[in-house]
């Protein structure tokens, strides 16, 4: 799966969690970038990822991923 | 040992002054043999010394038997024990007598005839803090984000790092432990900035917190005494005190790591700036809500349990209110626990606890509501005034949480809860009453004036703050101005501290933890 079209996938499954159509997110988006990604949303949005790529993040990933650029790295090293 | 003490002062350059003597490869040795020291300087008994042997030796053993057996059940299990095993002795050591208390009240609800007897456990300083880090440190191995320290003296002098001890920062292994045993080159640069911060928070502590700590047990001491406004005023004078001293204590602590060449995770940032109490507590000790986060929070939140809630509430209810039913019970399971680990007693469970989980949950609930009807009735949320409103409201309802954390227990809470609701106007006609609150307030003429202005730097120096780095803009200055400001500092700190009998001039708040 090419690098791009992951970042397709994950704008339908953000603006699903975060209820806005008019998210696009980039290597560098971060939870600052978006209203509603909080510490509360945040597992939230982990889960619905996990379950649109049909992958599982270990605990030490979803503590320490910085933006959504590490969420892609980690999903194409699950996938590959 | 307390922070603010001169022997404390005696011990930290001695500490430094030996620690950029020797060489690099032995610096962190020096820090180890001062930890100790701080460790065991107000409490050397043979129980004390088994109690950190038991944590350490325990971490350290199945920290590495956790990176050996990575991604394995063995490696869990491994974790699980190395956690209970700390938790035991957290829980030997800090909550027996909650326990027994709960048993007593359970006892009389049933009308049993039988009482415990109250125990005292003699427990080093800093078990809290400690406690935590070693279970993260085993956490993380075993998560992957960092590896196991294979010589034990390094891992005690992680453990123990003698500045965090009283009041925190939480660290962590990744980010800090390296720090602790390269050696560090003394920069001047980095003295100042670390002396001015030192200084900085001794201010806060000795002339602003410690006077307004007189005003707050003068006033909580002899509730009989006092009307609604002095009760009030006590209960603002309490959450600055706390802040003053708690954030006071993190300043001296980053302080003398700075110096030292080591950098630590900040715990504030302006917490009274915030227009909301989930706000207020992101700039609050943010380092224990961050561990709260990552080690109790997120993997509850992802459990199994939760995760089958979830689809179960979002069928029932919709996904927005489904969703936010199994985020609500991890929020409140988390903040039961961020008031215990205040202390072992359901004044800080309610205060520190649960209260603050009734605030965010109504901010989250309520705060749809509301901007509805902001919106009918034409409010903007945009303007100073509303925002102005926001913070005031949410420092007030801070505020009264910290009633609970102060009060000695749920009765006193309610007497001082019950003091500030019962507005009797009267006395504010009545001379002699009057006088008889101002003469018993615990704070002269003298000590008003200095609190006063010293309240008034501090809010002036957080509204700077909130633009640049007050500190750095200092240190850009000449030479001469740099060196005045830090005198009048000093010179203030002498005259101004607060010292004098009747009360310790070093108990910090944040330190029974």
């Amino acid at each position: 799966m090419e690098r791009e079209e992951i970042f397709e996938r994950l704008n339908g499954v953000f603006r699903d969690v975060f209820d806005d159509d008019s998210i696009v997110v980039t290597e560098t988006t971060t939870a600052k970038d978006i209203e509603d990604w909080d510490s509360l949303e945040h597992i939230n949005l982990v889960v619905a990822v996990e379950q649109e790529f049909g992958i599982k993040f270990n605990m030490g990933e979803v503590t320490t991923m910085k933006n959504v650029g590490d969420m892609v790295d980690i999903i194409i090293s699950r996938i590959s | 040992m307390n922070l603010t003490t001169l022997t404390f002062l005696v011990f930290c350059f001695i500490t430094i002054l030996i620690y950029f003597v020797i060489p690099k490869k032995f610096q962190w040795v020096v820090l180890l043999i001062s930890s100790i020291i701080f460790l065991f300087y107000d409490n050397l008994h043979i129980s004390t010394v088994i109690q950190a042997l038991l944590i350490l030796i325990p971490s350290y053993i199945i920290g590495i038997q956790i990176e050996k057996n990575s991604n394995t059940k063995k490696g869990k299990i491994f974790l699980i024990a190395g956690t209970l095993i700390i938790l035991a002795q957290l829980f030997y050591l800090k909550y027996t007598n909650l326990f027994l208390a709960t048993f007593n009240h359970i006892f009389n609800l049933f009308k049993i005839d039988y009482q415990f007897d109250f125990v005292y456990r003699n427990s080093l300083i800093g078990i809290s803090y400690y406690s935590l880090i070693m279970i993260s440190y085993l956490v993380d191995i075993y998560r992957g984000t960092c590896n196991a320290q294979k010589n034990i003296f390094k891992c005690a002098l992680f453990m123990s790092y003698f500045p965090i001890l009283t009041s925190g920062p939480f660290i962590r292994y990744g980010s800090v432990g390296k720090e602790l045993y390269e050696g560090h080159k003394f920069n001047y640069d980095r003295m100042v900035r670390g002396l001015v911060r030192i200084l900085w928070g001794v201010f806060k502590i000795l002339v602003i917190s410690q006077r307004l700590g007189m005003f707050v047990d003068s006033v909580y001491g002899n509730l009989e005494l006092f009307n609604f406004i002095f009760t009030f005023a006590a209960m603002i004078a309490f959450t600055l005190q706390l802040y003053t001293n708690f954030s006071g204590s993190i300043d001296v602590i980053m302080g003398i790591s700075e110096i030292i060449g080591i950098k630590l995770p900040e715990n504030f940032t302006l917490p009274f700036f915030s227009k909301t109490v989930t706000e207020l507590w992101r700039n609050w000790h943010i380092t224990l809500g961050a561990w709260l986060k990552d080690y109790i929070f997120y993997p509850l939140l992802k459990s199994d349990f939760m995760q089958k809630l979830n689809k179960k509430c979002q069928k029932r209810f919709g996904k927005k209110v489904g969703k936010k039913i199994p985020m609500y019970l991890s929020m409140l399971i988390m903040w039961i626990i961020i008031g215990a680990w205040h202390g072992g007693a359901y004044t800080f469970i309610i205060g520190s606890g649960i209260l603050q989980f009734v605030y965010m949950f109504l901010e989250d609930t309520l705060g749809q509501i509301s901007d509805k009807i902001n919106k009918k009735l034409g409010i903007r949320k945009d303007v100073f005034s509303y925002k102005l409103y926001q913070v005031i409201r949410t420092f007030l309802l801070f505020s009264f949480a910290m009633i609970f954390f102060r009060a000695s227990s749920l009765t006193n809470a309610f007497e001082i809860i019950k003091n500030i609701f019962i507005i009797n106007l009267g006395t504010l006609m009545n001379k002699d009453a009057l006088l008889n609150m101002i003469t018993n307030m615990g704070l002269d003429i003298y000590d008003f004036a200095i609190l006063f202005v010293s309240l008034i730097i501090l809010f002036i120096m957080q509204l700077l703050a909130r633009k640049r780095d007050v500190r750095e803009k200092l240190l850009e200055q000449n030479i001469i101005f740099r060196w005045v400001i830090l005198y009048i500092l000093i010179f203030t700190i002498i005259i101004f501290g607060c010292y004098g009998a009747g009360y310790d001039a070093t108990a910090f708040i944040y330190r029974q933890f």
